[in-house]
């Protein structure tokens, strides 16, 4: 069988007897939550917000989660020492990742279909879920190559989550209407994510889409390139023989 | 198998070499022990020969090619026993294998290597709640499941009772009589007496001493042999007597002893690999 194959069905089975696949369930059944609390019946401009902070905090989050769990049990090392490459590892990770946030659109998506209106591009925000997941999971590999310990990830994702999600967010809420701020967000990811995911729902403009898969793009090759050449250092430090 | 040619290695934190120019050749189908106190350069020197490190000079070739020149292909026919647990904890044992077997082109009978370690009839348990010589064991059949040639075993028996450290000896000296390569990593000297062909100790980052077992033992014995007996006086007093080997049975003082005095025990002055292991390495001084 496929090297990638054989590592992302592990993964994925993995996620389900470690519990991170049911927390992600649970996570959607928060957001459920939000979307049954909201007064609005027609949820298509509050979903891709929803799917943002799931496709790029749990993405970071799960990479961090599963790759612990390697460190903590030694299967880091064993993994280290068999025929795959790094680059199939940290595909396969990242594959696992982003069926994990596709769980979550779909689940969200039927509740959103039954017991609320619902206007969004399915296969727009899918593709968009896909290039959210795959950049952010990426950025889970490098905050975990810097982290000493699961205290340590989370104190640099809560850092990333203040300085790259939340400016975005209040400015989807309009609570940031200053001009240079909102030209200075296009540097950042997040506002590339936040811009595809709602372009699902309408209302973005054409050059704000391409410029954002673009970002997104060529960030996700550049960073690869990055969490490729950072692996063998990991590979180093945890093989521990 | 294994060439390695003034081998020298820096961790880029460290100011000077952890392995500072070793020479050493691992050949087909003999047990290698790599001995040494911590910290004298033993893991980085596997790590460098499992291809985790290949930031080193000096020359390592495998099979008469150059390490650096194989790709992951190599670990098909590579086996790496860690002494530490290396298992998903919330697998079966049976989960575990079958996923690492997938992984490889040759696969072992597993159910039977888990036969042979005993562990069969717990191959559906969660690895969590193995014992840690459990945890071992099944680390040595993941070392095997995929039939590799060149196998790397830390500690293998630590942490084994008596019968299964046997069962384990047992089976690395089956993998070496069926052609298998060894390069084994522990501190128990009498594991290295009864399986290993050749040893290496090393001592800050160099190879201090490489021979047999056997020829270290007579380098570092002394050639003598010691006789207690009792002196034919009122109160039995032990004495001690030592003889040179050589020429023993033309020694008329030795032969008028034997002849003479009850014997209470008599040894040759061998040493063991333990004193060898102290002397050569000056373990005493430095840990």
């Amino acid at each position: 069988m496929n090297n990638i194959l054989v590592l992302f069905t592990g993964e994925l089975e993995r996620m389900k007897k470690y519990h991170v696949l049911g927390a992600s369930l649970v996570v959607s059944l928060i957001w459920i939550g939000v979307l049954y609390f909201t007064e609005i019946s027609d949820v298509s401009n509050i979903f891709p917000l929803l799917l943002y902070i799931d496709a790029t905090s749990m993405s970071m989050l799960m990479i961090g989660v599963t790759m612990f769990f390697e460190k903590q049990e030694g299967t880091i090392k064993t993994l280290l020492v068999s025929p795959i490459s790094k680059a199939e590892y940290i595909v396969a990770k990242a594959l696992a990742n982003i069926v994990s946030n596709i769980v979550t659109l779909f689940v969200l998506y039927l509740y959103a279909w039954f017991f609320k209106e619902i206007d969004i591009n399915l296969i727009g925000i899918f593709l968009a879920i896909v290039i959210v997941a795959f950049f952010h999971s990426l950025i889970g590999f490098m905050l975990t190559y810097y982290s000493k310990d699961f205290t340590d990830l989370l104190m640099g994702m809560m850092k990333y989550a203040f300085v790259m999600m939340v400016p975005v967010i209040l400015e989807t809420f309009g609570l940031i209407s200053n001009n240079f701020i909102q030209k200075l967000l296009y540097a950042v990811p997040t506002k590339a994510s936040m811009l595809l995911l709602q372009a699902s729902a309408g209302g973005i403009e054409a050059w704000e889409i391409y410029l954002s898969i673009a970002y997104l793009v060529i960030g996700s090759t550049l960073l690869y390139v990055i969490v490729s050449r950072k692996f063998d250092e990991f590979a180093a430090k945890e093989s521990g023989v | 198998m294994f060439k390695v040619q003034d081998l020298q290695f820096k961790y880029p934190k460290n100011k000077e070499n952890t392995i500072k120019g070793i020479s050493f050749e691992i050949k087909e189908g003999e047990i290698f022990g790599l001995l040494g106190p911590s910290g004298v350069g033993k893991s980085t020197t596997q790590k460098v020969l499992i291809k985790l490190l290949d930031q080193y000079s000096g020359e390592v070739t495998y099979k008469e090619q150059n390490l650096k020149s194989y790709g992951k292909d190599f670990y098909q026919e590579v086996g790496v026993g860690f002494e530490m647990p290396v298992h998903f904890s919330k697998l079966t044992a049976e989960e575990n294998l079958t996923f690492f077997k997938k992984l490889y082109k040759s696969n072992a009978d597993t159910d039977e290597l888990l036969m042979r370690v005993g562990l069969y009839e717990d191959r559906n348990k969660q690895v969590s709640e193995f014992s840690k010589g459990m945890k071992g064991r099944l680390n040595f059949v993941r070392a095997l499941l995929n039939n590799p040639k060149m196998l790397f075993l830390d500690e293998p028996t630590n942490g084994l009772d008596p019968k299964n450290a046997r069962i384990i000896k047992d089976m690395i000296k089956e993998f070496k009589g069926n052609g298998g390569t060894v390069l084994l990593t522990t501190h128990l000297m009498n594991d290295v007496d009864e399986l290993c062909d050749r040893v290496a100790f090393m001592v800050d980052g160099k190879i201090s001493e490489i021979d047999t077992p056997k020829n270290l033992k007579l380098k570092h014995g002394q050639k003598q042999v010691e006789i207690e007996y009792l002196e034919n006086t009122g109160n039995n007093e032990t004495k001690k007597a030592f003889f040179d080997l050589e020429e023993l049975g033309m020694n008329e003082q030795f032969l008028e002893l034997i002849r003479t005095k009850e014997i209470v025990t008599i040894h040759s002055k061998e040493t063991n690999l333990d004193d060898i292991f102290i002397k050569v390495t000056g373990v005493e001084k430095n840990e």
